[in-house]
């Protein structure tokens, strides 16, 4: 398991970090999400034989965000 | 939300909820006696503080809430929308889309009627605890500065000026959000009404404003009340829009907000200035504009500077306190007559905030007040309890 952030410069706010949040259920590997508008970011704790950096940040892409690795 | 999950929705039922809703609020405009002010914090009359509520509402706390709080209700609603499809599956197409129609607008009802009963209580507990701060003028005063900060902080939020103004957006604990959001997976009844009432653990920024005034109030009833008229005037928008966005798409959804936010600035600065007022500060707009044009606009003097005392009138109106601005003469004990006739608003709370005077007045009657001698060319500032209607006593 590893701990990544991710800055989300697009959220408007509180509710963007509980859909991000929501991607906890759907992509697997995911441990915990914990997204901040307050910090425009993502904190993510996944498995990383499971998923990479490129679908995390497609996933998001997906819920309408641009995601950059920090 | 789905287009496909949206299409099921009767437009016949959304069309009717949105004409019985601004029935409501042309019958609110006019039938109620005294709204004269889109003041938030002001109390002209319990009416027209519902009544502001109510539109505050309609035109943006809809829009507000949608954003923060639309997705729990398109989830549940694409379950109970999925699931009819499936059970009407073996129907013939006509009754089948009647049937699908019937069930998928009940769930939006449901998560509605929830919300507002959950909000209605949760501004009685507001008013509740509010009571308990409202001590004096001051401690009102500063509760309303305070939301009007709040008020303005959001709306500059909205603007994205500053990072800094993000942290006016609460963010709920990670407990909740994440309880709320596996619940929204729920497929039976009970689902839309759990959900509608989990939303106050998510208001949105319009909303905890509210709730901000709702604990200014300083009542129970008034509290829930208030709340319950801007629930009220949130529904509609709620309902309709939920179901347009996805076919206006998101560029006018950013409008709107945008709309939000303008409204949420005035309101923040009428609120924050009516603050101001209520503290005697000579920075509120009345004060500042006052001190600017007093040469041009100062009554004849009412009092008799002959005698060791003087008297003066002020006649305490509806909308306000009339002479606006009253001569009087310096170094002398002076008594302040406050007359009254039929007089229902906010204007009965009469406050003099540097003596520490407060005098709630009869809506009909004469109450005096006695102010010690004033140094010349000082000015006493006088407002109402919520810093609406306001005037000075110059001293000559």
């Amino acid at each position: 398991m590893i701990k990544k952030t991710f800055k989300i410069p697009d959220m408007t706010c509180s509710n963007c970090a509980m859909k991000l949040e929501a991607l906890e259920d759907t992509l697997d590997g995911v441990k915990e999400i914990n997204a901040s508008y307050h910090k425009l970011e993502m904190v993510i704790e996944y498995d990383e034989s499971k998923l990479t950096d490129e679908q995390i940040i497609a996933a998001v892409k997906k819920k309408g965000y641009q995601a950059v690795a920090k | 939300m789905s287009k496909q999950q949206n299409k099921p929705i009767n437009s016949v039922v959304i069309v009717a909820l949105g004409v019985v809703f601004v029935a409501i609020v042309l019958m609110l405009f006019v039938f109620q006696p005294n709204a004269q002010s889109l003041n938030l914090g002001a109390d002209s009359s319990t009416w027209g503080q519902l009544v502001v509520a109510f539109v505050t509402g309609i035109t943006t706390g809809g829009l507000s809430c949608l954003a923060v709080q639309g997705g729990l209700l398109a989830s549940s609603l694409a379950h109970q929308i999925e699931q009819d499809y499936v059970e009407q599956a073996g129907n013939k197409k006509k009754k089948q889309k009647a049937t699908v129609h019937t069930n998928s607008a009940f769930p939006i009802f449901l998560f509605l009627v929830a919300k507002l009963v959950a909000y209605t209580l949760l501004g009685a507990l507001l008013g509740w605890l509010g009571s308990y701060l409202t001590l004096s003028p001051m401690t009102r005063a500063m509760l309303m500065i305070a939301i009007g900060i709040f008020m303005i902080g959001n709306a500059l939020r909205m603007f994205n000026v500053h990072p800094i103004f993000r942290y006016f957006s609460v963010e709920p604990p990670k407990y909740i959000t994440r309880y709320i959001r596996r619940t929204a997976k729920g497929t039976d009844t009970a689902t839309p009404l759990f959900l509608g009432a989990l939303t106050v653990f998510i208001p949105c920024g319009v909303t905890q404003a509210m709730m901000a005034t709702a604990l200014g109030t300083g009542s129970i009833v008034m509290g829930a009340a208030l709340m319950f008229a801007f629930i009220l005037g949130t529904s509609p928008v709620f309902f309709v829009v939920a179901y347009l966005t996805t076919e206006l798409g998101s560029k006018l959804e950013k409008f709107f907000m945008r709309f939000v936010a303008v409204v949420l600035l005035i309101l923040g600065f009428v609120t924050l200035n009516g603050g101001l007022n209520v503290l005697g500060s000579p920075l509120s707009f009345e004060n500042l504009t006052r001190s600017l044009v007093r040469s041009n606009s100062t009554s004849a003097p009412v009092a008799d500077f002959s005698q060791s005392s003087a008297d003066i009138v002020l006649n305490v109106q509806n909308n306000g306190y009339s002479p606006a601005i009253l001569k009087a003469p310096a170094g002398k004990d002076l008594t302040l007559n406050l007359i009254t006739n039929k007089t229902y608003s906010c204007a009965r709370d009469f406050v003099i905030p540097a003596l520490n005077v407060y005098q709630l007045l009869p809506d009909t009657g004469k109450i005096q007040v006695n102010i010690p001698a004033q140094q010349k060319g000082s000015t006493l500032s006088f407002t109402c309890s919520m810093g609406m209607y306001t005037g000075q006593i110059v001293f000559e």
